[in-house]
């Protein structure tokens, strides 16, 4: 699969929010309704397109689990994006959000683009968090915020590839140093062999001007 | 106005396209390049002698060029009426050097360009005359040339010459050929409100007026240089007789226009020609209903403006730049540029073909590459991340070493020196004590060596992928027969192997992150059911490649060269295959060893 780049991903939050379901939505389209804990990370990939290129998100969906805490920590490093997510069903993930967020910040560049999602949204009935809510901690906090449903697939798309275009921006913008890897990004192969096409070219087609000069 | 009348230029052009006219063009154009050549011997210094001696030069270069056809063709049509008018021009040749005779003489031009203007007013009246006109334009059009001695200056104008007559031939400079165009038209249009400005204006001398009108030459200075031209040729000192013909025509031009003046008072009298021209502008609003028919004649006449404007505008952009070298570099109009144009459409289609061809081969390749498929199958985002918790591991180890008492530190160091010893893999002479139960398929075999080999492990390992995988591969192998291409089997060899690797590591990658979460470590069970964890593994890619390469040399080829290539291939990645897993295996050993300090 060729991309032009690969950004890195990483789904953290509560257990049981729902962090591997929207993986799974996003890359298969579908929905699995027991499933079964995460252990440690595990990885899922998608092609987008933005602008043109084609971007492999590589996306780290980490334990929820206290137990795995240490662990997650460690893979923090080297995201350019991620997903904070929350059930809006249950306060207490929502709760939680500062000492993720906390630990999100503190273990990763600080160029990360963070994605607040307000997961569950189908269960309006159950609903223990309000939208206003969530978008109040997002503008406090500096995040983009969304609340989805993994399950009826709502938003899904958008929250992953709207973090993309914003990651996109920043490379555009000069935010992100494409060449170091730490910030989660990497260039295609595709994209590296275009470079050096292009670059031969210019040198041939100098080449040439100098010949006719001469 | 404008546009309409550039329209009528363009139709005029194409009804011009007769073989007869463009060789005309050709000599026009032909007689320019001469005439550059001996004005730039002559180089005059002097402005106002300058327009003298060009006169002079064009007038010799003309004979040369065959003007004189052009003046034959006069006289033979028109009848003859011998005026004065011969004389002039011989005037102009006995005395170049003397200024009143120039300006004489541009008046008397002026006089006849008025002719050759109503010329083009009479419709189909005097043809021939009306085609030999235009092209006279080109030697007065030649003056401003003659300022710039260099050569070089001379191949451009070549160039561009060759250009506004070839047409398909100058690409590079059309559009100005086509704004010009217009621009001459506009002013064709608007001719007759000007003529009493331009009048005074000829007295002046033709050299102001060139270089005043650097843009599109009103088409009275066209006519004024037309006129110039004719005289000029008839004061060529070859043709005896064709001085009596230039001047028939002029005359009978005249007659035809039934504009008495200008035939009768056009001697060799300077103010009487002022006169003449001063009466022509009062009948000049008569010529503008003819000057949608202009047809040939606009286009000569067009196409000589053009010349000179080209000329002068080659001239205007020469100053300070001889041989236009700098503006040639930044128009980027290299010394060729026509053969480097089609050189780089040739390079081009050359680059593309080759870069279509090194796509279809790169996918190709693509398609068995092995990190790829590894890469796909999430190996090495699992080894990624196996490496950051080894790094991590191996840090808070270091901490813990630092922290501790010298005499402490000394333990943990042996401990974990211990732990590394106990993950080396064992040598390979073992031989395969477990007899392969026979009641067990492979694929279950495999599972029970993996969960024997993990059984002190303390964890609960999900080895289920890689022993439907193996089941895929059994089956995929049993339909394997000599229909099916090497190629295929080759592909879906390193396709297993690479898929096969990948799950490997992913059981180091998750019996790490749960050995670091378990809450009571046996690190020496650990490490020991590690390490046969890892020789089951390796053990099975190696019986994969094997399965592999046994099916293709079993495969009817004729190409055995290639099978023996895929056969090496699938080997070589075995051994990749299992460096990776053996890596993993390493990478795991700070977690092992952070679990006995």
């Amino acid at each position: 699969m060729a991309y032009a780049y690969l950004f890195k991903y990483i789904i953290i939050g509560d257990t049981g929010v729902g962090k591997s379901c929207l993986l799974l939505q996003f890359t298969d389209k579908r929905f699995q309704p027991v499933h079964d804990l995460t252990i440690g990370v595990e990885f899922g990939a998608r092609m987008i397109t933005i602008d043109g290129k084609q971007i492999k998100l590589q996306i780290w969906d980490t334990a929820g689990q206290e137990a795995f805490r240490s662990i997650t920590r460690s893979y923090y490093r080297g995201a350019a994006g991620a997903l904070l997510v929350y059930d809006i069903t249950r306060r207490d993930t929502f709760n939680h959000l500062t000492t993720w967020l906390e630990d999100a910040r503190q273990h990763s560049n600080s160029n990360m683009v963070i994605m607040l999602i307000g997961n569950k949204s189908d269960l309006e009935s159950r609903r223990e968090v309000k939208k206003e809510e969530g978008e109040a901690f997002a503008r406090e906090h500096g995040l983009v915020f969304m609340e989805t449903s993994a399950k009826t697939a709502a938003n899904v798309e958008e929250a992953f590839i709207n973090t993309a275009k914003e990651i996109y921006e920043k490379i555009q913008e000069g935010v992100f140093d494409i060449n170091n890897e730490a910030n989660g990004i990497k260039i295609g192969p595709q994209h590296s062999t275009a470079g050096g096409a292009s670059g031969a070219g210019g040198a041939g087609a100098g080449g040439a001007a100098g010949g006719g000069c001469c | 106005m404008p546009t309409s009348d550039s329209e009528d230029f363009e139709s005029a052009d194409e009804g011009h396209a007769s073989p007869e006219k463009k060789e005309r063009k050709k000599r026009l154009s032909s007689s320019n390049y001469s005439d550059n050549a001996l004005e730039t011997e002559q180089k005059p210094s002097n402005t106002k002698i300058k327009s003298e001696n060009v006169q002079k030069v064009v007038e010799k270069v003309k004979d040369a060029d065959g003007w004189d056809d052009f003046d034959i063709d006069d006289g033979e049509t028109i009848t003859p009426e011998p005026a004065a008018k011969s004389n002039t021009p011989e005037k102009t040749k006995t005395k170049p050097e003397n200024v009143p005779s120039i300006a004489k003489d541009s008046k008397k031009s002026q006089d006849t360009g008025w002719d050759d203007f109503d010329d083009w007013g009479t419709e189909d009246v005097s043809a021939d005359v009306q085609k030999v006109d235009p092209p006279k334009p080109q030697p007065v059009q030649s003056k401003p040339i003659t300022r710039q001695p260099e050569p070089n200056i001379q191949e451009v104008t070549d160039r561009l010459a060759a250009a506004s007559t070839g047409g398909s031939s100058g690409w590079g400079w059309g559009w100005s050929v086509d704004s010009l165009l217009s621009s001459a038209t506009a002013g064709l249009s608007s001719a007759t409100a000007g003529i009493s400005n331009i009048t005074s204006q000829v007295s002046q001398g033709l050299s102001t007026v060139l270089e005043t009108g650097i843009g599109a030459p009103d088409p009275e200075e066209l006519a004024r240089r037309t006129s110039k031209d004719q005289e000029a040729r008839v004061t060529k000192p070859d043709n005896a007789q064709k001085p009596t013909a230039a001047g028939d025509k002029l005359t009978v031009v005249g007659d035809e226009q039934t504009w008495p003046n200008t035939g009768p008072n056009d001697g060799a009298n300077a103010g009487a020609n002022a006169g003449d021209a001063f009466q022509f502008g009062s009948l000049f609003s008569g010529v503008t209903k003819f000057v949608e028919t202009t047809g040939t004649k606009v286009i000569h006449g067009g196409l000589d403006t053009l010349e000179t404007i080209g000329k002068k505008t080659m001239e205007v952009l020469q100053d300070g730049d001889p041989g236009l070298a700098k503006k040639r570099a930044l128009l980027g109009l290299g010394a060729g540029d026509k053969p480097v144009l089609s050189q780089v459409l040739r390079e081009a289609k050359a680059k593309a073909e080759e870069d279509d061809r090194v796509r279809e081969e790169k996918r190709e390749a693509k398609e068995v590459h092995y990190e790829n498929l590894f890469d796909d199958f999430e190996g090495l985002v699992h080894l990624e991340a196996l490496e950051m918790l080894s790094k991590q591991v191996s840090m808070r180890i270091e901490e813990r070493i630092r922290s501790v008492d010298a005499d402490k530190r000394q333990d943990i160091k042996e401990t974990l020196q211990q732990v590394a010893e106990l993950c080396e893999m064992p040598e390979e002479d073992e031989d395969d004590e477990e007899s392969p139960s026979e009641d067990l398929s492979k694929s279950d075999a495999f599972l029970e060596r993996l969960q024997t080999a993990t059984q002190d492990l303390g964890l609960k390992l999900q080895f289920q992928p890689l022993v439907k995988q193996y089941k895929e591969i059994l089956d995929y192998i049993s339909t394997v027969d000599s229909e099916t291409p090497i190629k295929t089997l080759y592909k879906r060899g390193v396709s297993t192997l690479a898929q096969s690797t990948a799950l490997s590591v992913e059981q180091y990658h998750k019996a790490a992150e749960m050995l670091l979460v378990k809450s009571r470590r046996s690190t020496a069970d650990e490490a020991d059911a590690l390490t046969q964890m890892t020789v089951v593994l390796t053990k099975h890619i190696s019986e994969l490649a094997t399965l592999f390469t046994e099916k293709l040399n079993a495969l009817p080829s004729d190409n055995k060269e290639q099978v023996n290539t895929y056969i090496t291939n699938l080997f070589l990645e075995a051994g990749n295959s299992s460096t990776y897993i053996q890596n993993a295996f390493q990478l795991a050993l700070p977690i092992l060893q952070i679990g006995a300090v």
